[in-house]
Parts: C-alpha cells; sequence; structure tokens
C-alpha cells in the first residue's frame, strides 16, 4: 500500500514533502525555545569544567603538550559550538514513538524515513546552529578576534565539512537508532553512541593531544569526522592535497555511513512486530 | 519498621520488573561502563600532557573518578526516581503518591531503580579496589571507603531533591536544573585544588561533593586537611539531608495539583 502511493509520488511531491515535514519541524523547535535554551546553558555549564581542566594544564605547562595555548582554548569554543550545532534529539524522539507505537504511523507515511529523519536533524540543527551562534559571538569578544578562520578557503572548506559531518553525525545516530527496535528503554542505546563520541570525536580536545593507542583506535571510528575534522579545516590545519584528502575521507564515510544504516533499517524492518491495539 | 518493608517491597517489586527486561539490563550495564571509561579518556588524554593535577598524581586521581562512581552507581540505583519529579508535577502525576499512607519523598526515591547503575557501581568498584591495593591501604580505609562512598550517595541525592524543590514554584517539564548538579558531580572526579577558589568553595561547602572523594582522597594521600577529610562527610551528608527535608516540605507547601 504505502510502496504504491510511494510510487504515484512524483520527485517533486517527495521534495515538497521533505521540505514541509523540514519546516514544521522548525516550527516545533521555535516553540520549545525555552528549553532549548536551557539545554544551551547545561551544555555550556557541563563544558566548562573541561575548559577549567584545560585552563589549569596550560597554567603549569609540561614540554610535552604540542598545542599553543592561543590554539587550544580557540578550539576548545568552536569544538563546543559545533558539537551544540550538530546535537539532534532524534534518539529521544524515534525511542518514544516506538514504545508507544506511534512509529507504524511514521512507517505508512509515503515518504522515505531515513530521509525524513535527516529532515527532522537537519532543523534540530538548524535550530542548535542560531543557539550556538550566541556562544559563538560571546568567546569572539572574549578571544578577541582569534576565533576567525584562518582564511575564506578554509571558512568554505570548513562549511562543505560541516555538512559531511552532519551527514555523519545523522547517519551513526541512525544506525545506532535500529537498536530501540529491540530494547525497553533508549537510554543503553543513546549512551553508547555518546560515551564514543565523546571520547573519539575531540570534543573535549584536539585528537593530536591524544595518548596515541586512543588516537589509533580513533582513525578506525567515523566520530573524528564529527568534530576534530571540521574545526582543524577552519583552523587552517590542512592545505592543498591534505585538505582534497580530508573532505573525501569525509565524503566516504558520511557516504558509508549513511548506506550502512538505509541496509541495517531494512533489515530491521523485516523483523518488527507492530501491535494493532 | 513497617514503612521500611513498604519501601523495601516497593523497591524489590520495581527492581524485578526492570530485570525482566535482559537486552536493556546487559546494554545500560555496558553503557555506563562506556560512559565511564570515556571520562577516564578524558583524564588520560590530560594525564598524558600534565602528570600532576594539582599535585595529585594519575592513579589518585583514579580514587576520585572511582568513589564518585560507586556513589553515583548507588544513587542510581536506590533513589532515581527524583528525576521524573517535574513531570510528574507537570502531570498531576504526584497527587498518586500523595494519598499513599508513606512519606511521599522516600516513596517517590525508591520506587524506580535504574538498570545502568550496576555499570556504574561495578566500574567505581574497580577502580577503588585498583587504587587502595596499588597505594597498599591499611585495613580501616578499606572499611571507611564504602562509608564515604554512601555519604557521596546521599549529598548527590539531597542536592537533586533540593534542585527539584524548586520545580514546585516554577513548573516546567524540564530536568536541566538537575543536569547541573550531575555535572558538578562529575566536575568534583578531578582534584578541587585545580579549579579557581570560587568553584573550589561551592563543591567544599555549598554543593559538597568534595567532602565525600576530595578532602577523603587528601586524608588517604596524607596531604592536606588530615583527620579532618575523613570525618567530615557524615556531617555534610546530615546537613545535607536536612536542608533537602526543609526544601522538600516548602516545595509541597507551594504544589498545586492540576485538577485533571
Amino acid at each position: 500500500m504505502r510502496d504504491s502511493v510511494f510510487q504515484t509520488l512524483t520527485p517533486m511531491d517527495r521534495f515538497k514533502g521533505y521540505c514541509s515535514f523540514l519546516y514544521r519541524a522548525l516550527q516545533a523547535n521555535f516553540t520549545y525555545r525555552s528549553s532549548a535554551f536551557l539545554a544551551l546553558l547545561t551544555s555550556i555549564i557541563s563544558y566548562c569544567f573541561t575548559i577549567l581542566i584545560w585552563r589549569y594544564v596550560y597554567a603549569h605547562p609540561s614540554p610535552r603538550l604540542t598545542i599553543s595555548r592561543t590554539a587550544m582554548f580557540v578550539y576548545l569554543p568552536l569544538a563546543f559550538c559545533l558539537n551544540f550545532a550538530l546535537t539532534t534529539n532524534i534518539d529521544i524522539r524515534i525511542g518514544q514513538r516506538i514504545r508507544l507505537g506511534l512509529i507504524a504511523t511514521d512507517l505508512l507515511k509515503p515518504l522515505d524515513f531515513q530521509f525524513l529523519q535527516m529532515m527532522q536533524a537537519l532543523s534540530d540543527a538548524f535550530f542548535n546552529f542560531f543557539l550556538s551562534l550566541g556562544v559563538f559571538i560571546v568567546a569572539v569578544l572574549l578571544l578577541k578576534g582569534n576565533l576567525f578562520p584562518a582564511s575564506v578557503e578554509d571558512f568554505l572548506a570548513f562549511l562543505v565539512s560541516v555538512f559531511l559531518a552532519f551527514i555523519i553525525q545523522f547517519s551513526v545516530l541512525f544506525l545506532f537508532i535500529q537498536g530501540i527496535f529491540y530494547t525497553n528503554s533508549s537510554y543503553g542505546i543513546s549512551a553508547s553512541r555518546l560515551s564514543l563520541h565523546l571520547t573519539f570525536s575531540g570534543i573535549s580536545a584536539p585528537l593530536t593531544l591524544y595518548p596515541l593507542i586512543l588516537r589509533h583506535i580513533g582513525e578506525w571510528l567515523p566520530f573524528q569526522n564529527i568534530i576534530y575534522v571540521p574545526i582543524s579545516i577552519y583552523m587552517g590545519k590542512y592545505h592543498g592535497l591534505a585538505l582534497i584528502a580530508a573532505l573525501v575521507h569525509q565524503m566516504l564515510w558520511a557516504l558509508g555511513m549513511y548506506l550502512l544504516g538505509y541496509w541495517v533499517f531494512k533489515w530491521t524492518l523485516r523483523s518488527i512486530e507492530i501491535q494493532g491495539g | 519498621m513497617n514503612e521500611l518493608k513498604i519501601y523495601w517491597s516497593v523497591f524489590k517489586s520495581s527492581l524485578q520488573a526492570k530485570m525482566e527486561y535482559k537486552l536493556d539490563f546487559l546494554i545500560g550495564m555496558i553503557t555506563s561502563i562506556m560512559l565511564q571509561l570515556a571520562a577516564l579518556g578524558l583524564l588520560w588524554v590530560v594525564i598524558h600532557q600534565s602528570p600532576l593535577l594539582g599535585g595529585w598524581t594519575g592513579k589518585e586521581v583514579l580514587f576520585l573518578f572511582g568513589i564518585s562512581a560507586t556513589a553515583l552507581g548507588t544513587a542510581e540505583l536506590l533513589f532515581n526516581h527524583i528525576w521524573m519529579l517535574p513531570y510528574y508535577i507537570v502531570m498531576g502525576d504526584l497527587d498518586r503518591l500523595l494519598i499513599y499512607p508513606t512519606p511521599p519523598l522516600p516513596f517517590l526515591l525508591i520506587s524506580s531503580p535504574v538498570l545502568h547503575s550496576f555499570g556504574n557501581l561495578l566500574t567505581g568498584m574497580v577502580l577503588l579496589i585498583y587504587c587502595l591495593s596499588h597505594f597498599h591501604e591499611p585495613w580501616y580505609i578499606w572499611m571507611m571507603v564504602p562509608l564515604w562512598s554512601f555519604c557521596g550517595t546521599i549529598i548527590y541525592t539531597s542536592m537533586l531533591v533540593c534542585i527539584c524543590s524548586l520545580s514546585f514554584k516554577f513548573i516546567g517539564p524540564y530536568t536541566y536544573n538537575l543536569n547541573f548538579v550531575h555535572s558538578l558531580l562529575q566536575a568534583s572526579r578531578y582534584p578541587l585544588s585545580i579549579y579557581p577558589n570560587w568553584l573550589k568553595y561551592l563543591l567544599l561547602f555549598l554543593i559538597p561533593f568534595g567532602a565525600f572523594n576530595f578532602l577523603p582522597g587528601n586524608f588517604i594521600f596524607h596531604k592536606l586537611f588530615g583527620l579532618f577529610g575523613a570525618w567530615i562527610a557524615p556531617v555534610f551528608a546530615a546537613l545535607s539531608i536536612w536542608i533537602a527535608k526543609q526544601l522538600w516540605t516548602w516545595g509541597l507547601k507551594n504544589y498545586q495539583s492540576t485538577g485533571t
């Protein structure tokens, strides 16, 4: 039934459907703006402790520190802003809908479920981007212009990199979400992704400061492409071929994770049962 | 005595119900261990750059991580339901609790243990055992550690109750203010001596997480405060319970049901 309706829709119809979903998701985000603002405030407070730890380390420098104090305190606020902008609640939303059985109505819609969720995540990202812009402006004022990109080319490459980071972030989330179909609570699934993100994305420190073994593990995971790579591009750490290689690497992760999510979801759908109560 | 029996049977049945979901138990446990490992990962990165943190070595800091993890795990196992209070106030679900023949606060606290608490408890215990054996601590320290950890559970839960009591006055389905308390607990896993004075005093006196980890740690590793560091945790725990009780009573007086 769903598939036959899907086939009758023109690409333009589908595009309109996705846009309409994105618009409504944005409206919903603006309706709950006080909640989002409180979330931002809590995240800032939490992140301040990380900054304070690094503040202490740089006040008592050791020869092992390979990054200058200025570079570190440019990296940290940028990492915070990017991480907050890419934060999305689709795992919580889908978790609730699975538990309540409302996922059935989502699956009946004649639009691609994965792409619809990406639109939802995009609306979260748009909304959070504007909130984190406030933090960015405060950081620019505090750091007196050090926070600006290294060059226009770096900034343009950064924009591409952030777009790819968004797809990777979404795709990783979507892959983990599949686990919620098999559990009663979404906590475990969400938190396991979060723990990997916290360790390997570079949110708390640039990966160049990591012990070698952690760095090697991180290279085999997609998480560094979400925070560390875009911020390094913004700060002008990649040039010429290295920059292109970093973007291609991100693109491959984005494509690979999206397709993996697609195939795993297809497989998951085969095994779920929806109660008709 | 009867009340204790009621609490125990509520806790037991709630835990049994949750344990029915075996996959959730397993995933929750693995996840909380992963989250602790993520925090230890940052400590590793920091120690890699600066081997001494406020005069504490990495292995000494592990003690702070361990005792905080066990305190958090115990709080999540025994008193976790406080996180739902803001939602209950909004939905009017608290009315149900108020008509039970037992004091509502303890009943609320114990009635929803979470399974990932076992992961935090396990990680914390492993860290503590490693740390205490590494430093060849005497038997009386091994005996004191569970007391400090339980004081931590009491202080953490009391602080959550204090903050949650504000939800009676400032109504909304938000737990962000509780996350603030949680963030402070996470911050107290590092030696307080690395933080600016205002934060150090905040974590020692106002939201006294330092009383159950930093001060006892100072006593164990022969740094500052001497015996004061060993005995202050129960005092702060008792004080925290008293303040939490006062604020809870104040909050309940302000409670207006939704009328639904």
